[in-house]
């Protein structure tokens, strides 16, 4: 690739990141993906994506948070904790999941950032659960408008909402040259792209996407001897997909919080904007957080599945991640019933140690693919 | 035409030679301190026992932690992993076996084979202790007993310890507290066997035991666990014919047969 992407936890504060804030720019982090940030966004804010890479040491999480939680949620705390993220002018909390708010929760009482707020998003995907998230919506707006005095006005959104909107049509664009016959660039790199942009404003990443969607037009990715679809839980370990793809798997697509799972289409139709983000971001919501969605989650995978025509799918998640831990058990059965084999990798988040079993489980799955 | 198969585990490697399509010779070793000298000691002892040189074995496969590296260095001419080599060993020793319980110093695996020998499914431990070879040698340090004793010892026991079987650490504890408590070795060795094996059938439902069902690596030579898998299965345990601690290399081997142009 022609850029710097970010791949590591050394890079967490980005050259970008730095520009940004001595031009007196404020960064919110966020962390899940039913945050809507064109909020961030029509306030002037640079919404970053806490993200850990894989980051070993857990240390400092494991003072405020047990060895049974999620280590990624450890690992964010960590660095949070350490200094690697103290660019931050505040923190946007989302119940995504237990583990998830145990890492926010601590984070802002060891830390005590200027802003926090914390945007409780429901769990199910119907009228009162829109009316409910449209006021929270409400709330957080004018909780961001009154300490950044940013005045949030409609047309802000609306702008913001249409940037997200062209994102994401190239984020798409991206996934096709991803999925093509000879794909134009491997999973890790594709992972590592859109890690970048969760670091960066949303038009500058438009702009970053136009350069490389032109760069790799032309290019090949070839000697693989296998298609393979990722999914399964937050997964920001560019390493994790490479070592998979070492083994001879190129990862064509995914179903990922960090990936496609992000590629919204417009949903909504409401014409104030607080409710129409409430409709886009619970309508295309469909992680195993959700409940009642489990038809609608296992439609997307097959879908991306066919659409990349893969022979295989490598089901990810961390130990101790509850959501995907049981996810995992249905959908398995549900797509190998449908003649998708499926290797379910539980894993240790940013484990060195991890790597040697992730690589054997990779390669059998597909020596029994027959690859 | 000879063919070579080489499995370096985390605490033992193994090599083995076929000819004609029958073992000619077989070695195991504790592991040295890297995979590559691990697979270079136990190749060259075997070849030195049977007055072979390196050059004629016709194609070699490498299996196990350190397969890449083993190749990398041309001790080997592919590497195929542990599950694929110990259902086809097993597959080849057996053809009637469909389902084996490989369970080595640090992991223990399920495997499932097809009728025709192809690996249809497997599922392996979690990053854990609890479980392998490694949890029983703790176990069998803790009480005193060699390995081996651990599994006939605990064949004269009159009332199992009643252990954990979640955790390696804490069994330890367990195993000490008895032990202080006055209880027989035999009850508690008893104990740790179930303890193990419990944890392994969870895995075994995890895949499915589809009859006939055989033992693969060192923990397959414990009588203790292997009889109590058998009791909590509720299925009998195929005897593997050689040693179960082979079976990795011996896959190794007849795929290196299939690849290097033996039928």
């Amino acid at each position: 690739m022609m850029i710097d992407l970010q791949t590591r936890a050394s890079q967490i504060e980005t050259e970008y990141v730095r520009k940004f804030k001595e031009e007196g720019g404020k960064v919110v982090g966020y962390a899940c993906v039913a945050t809507p940030v064109e909020i961030l966004e029509a306030a002037g804010i640079l919404p970053y994506r806490i993200k850990a890479f894989g980051h070993p040491d857990t240390s400092l999480g494991d003072s405020y948070l047990s060895r049974f939680n999620c280590r990624f949620c450890r690992s964010c705390l960590s660095l949070g904790l350490d200094g690697t993220y103290d660019f931050l002018d505040g923190l946007v909390e989302t119940n995504g999941c237990d583990h998830l708010r145990g890492m926010f929760e601590n984070w802002q009482y060891a830390k005590k950032l200027p802003y926090f707020h914390y945007l409780k998003v429901p769990h199910f995907f119907r009228e009162d659960a829109l009316e409910y998230f449209t006021e929270e919506i409400s709330l957080w707006r004018e909780s961001l408008s009154r300490h950044f005095g940013a005045p949030l006005e409609d047309a802000a959104i609306w702008r913001a909402v249409d940037e997200q909107e062209a994102l994401q049509a190239r984020l798409r664009e991206l996934y096709a040259l991803r999925m093509r016959k000879v794909p134009a660039l491997s999973g890790a790199e594709a992972l590592s792209v859109i890690c970048t942009g969760s670091s960066m404003r949303t038009a500058d990443f438009v702009s970053l996407l136009d350069g490389l969607l032109g760069d790799l037009s032309e290019r090949k990715v070839e000697g693989f001897r296998a298609r393979l679809m990722l999914l399964g839980s937050a997964t920001d370990e560019v390493d994790l997909v490479a070592d998979i793809e070492q083994q001879g798997g190129l990862v064509v697509t995914d179903a990922l919080c960090y990936g496609s799972r992000s590629f919204w289409e417009r949903k909504g139709e409401s014409r104030d904007p607080d409710r129409f983000l409430a409709e886009k971001y619970l309508g295309n919501l469909f992680c195993p957080r959700m409940f009642t969605e489990y038809e609608r989650r296992l439609q997307f995978i097959l879908d991306r599945a066919e659409e990349a025509g893969v022979d295989g799918i490598v089901l990810v998640y961390n130990k101790f991640c509850d959501l995907h831990g049981v996810e995992a058990a249905a959908l398995r059965v549900d797509l190998e019933k449908r003649g998708i084999p499926v290797l379910v990798l539980e894993k240790d988040y940013g484990s060195q140690s991890d790597t040697g079993r992730v690589k054997t489980r990779v390669q059998a799955f597909l020596e029994r693919i027959g690859k | 035409m000879r063919f070579g198969g080489i499995d370096v585990g985390s605490l033992t490697a193994q090599a083995v030679i076929l000819e004609n399509g029958s073992i000619l010779g077989y070695k195991s070793i504790r592991v040295k301190t890297n995979p590559v000298a691990s697979a270079e000691a136990v190749m060259g002892e075997l070849l030195a026992e049977l007055a072979l040189s390196p050059g004629e074995l016709t194609f070699t496969v490498s299996t196990g932690y350190g397969r890449e590296q083993v190749q990398d260095t041309g001790l080997s001419q592919a590497n195929v992993s542990e599950i694929t080599c110990h259902g086809v060993g097993a597959h080849w020793l057996m053809p009637e076996v469909r389902t084996v319980i490989d369970i080595g110093g640090q992991d223990a695996k399920v495997i499932r084979m097809s009728p025709s020998g192809e690996l249809e499914d497997f599922v392996m431990n979690d990053k854990c202790a609890a479980g392998t070879g490694r949890f029983l040698e703790v176990m069998a340090r803790t009480l005193g007993l060699s390995l081996e004793e651990l599994g006939t010892v605990s064949r004269q026991a009159r009332k199992r310890a009643a252990l954990s079987s979640r955790c390696g650490i804490f069994c330890e504890t367990e195993v000490l507290r008895f032990l202080q408590r006055g209880a027989d070795r035999a009850d508690i060795a008893a104990g740790v066997n179930r303890a193990m094996a419990e944890r392994v059938a969870a895995l075994v439902r995890r895949v499915g035991a589809e009859p006939e069902v055989t033992m693969s690596g060192g923990v397959a030579k414990n009588p203790g666990v292997k009889e109590e898998l058998e009791r909590i299965l509720g299925l009998r345990i195929r005897h593997c014919p050689v040693d179960p601690q082979i079976v990795g290399a011996l896959g190794a081997a007849v795929l290196a047969k299939r690849m290097g142009g033996g039928s």
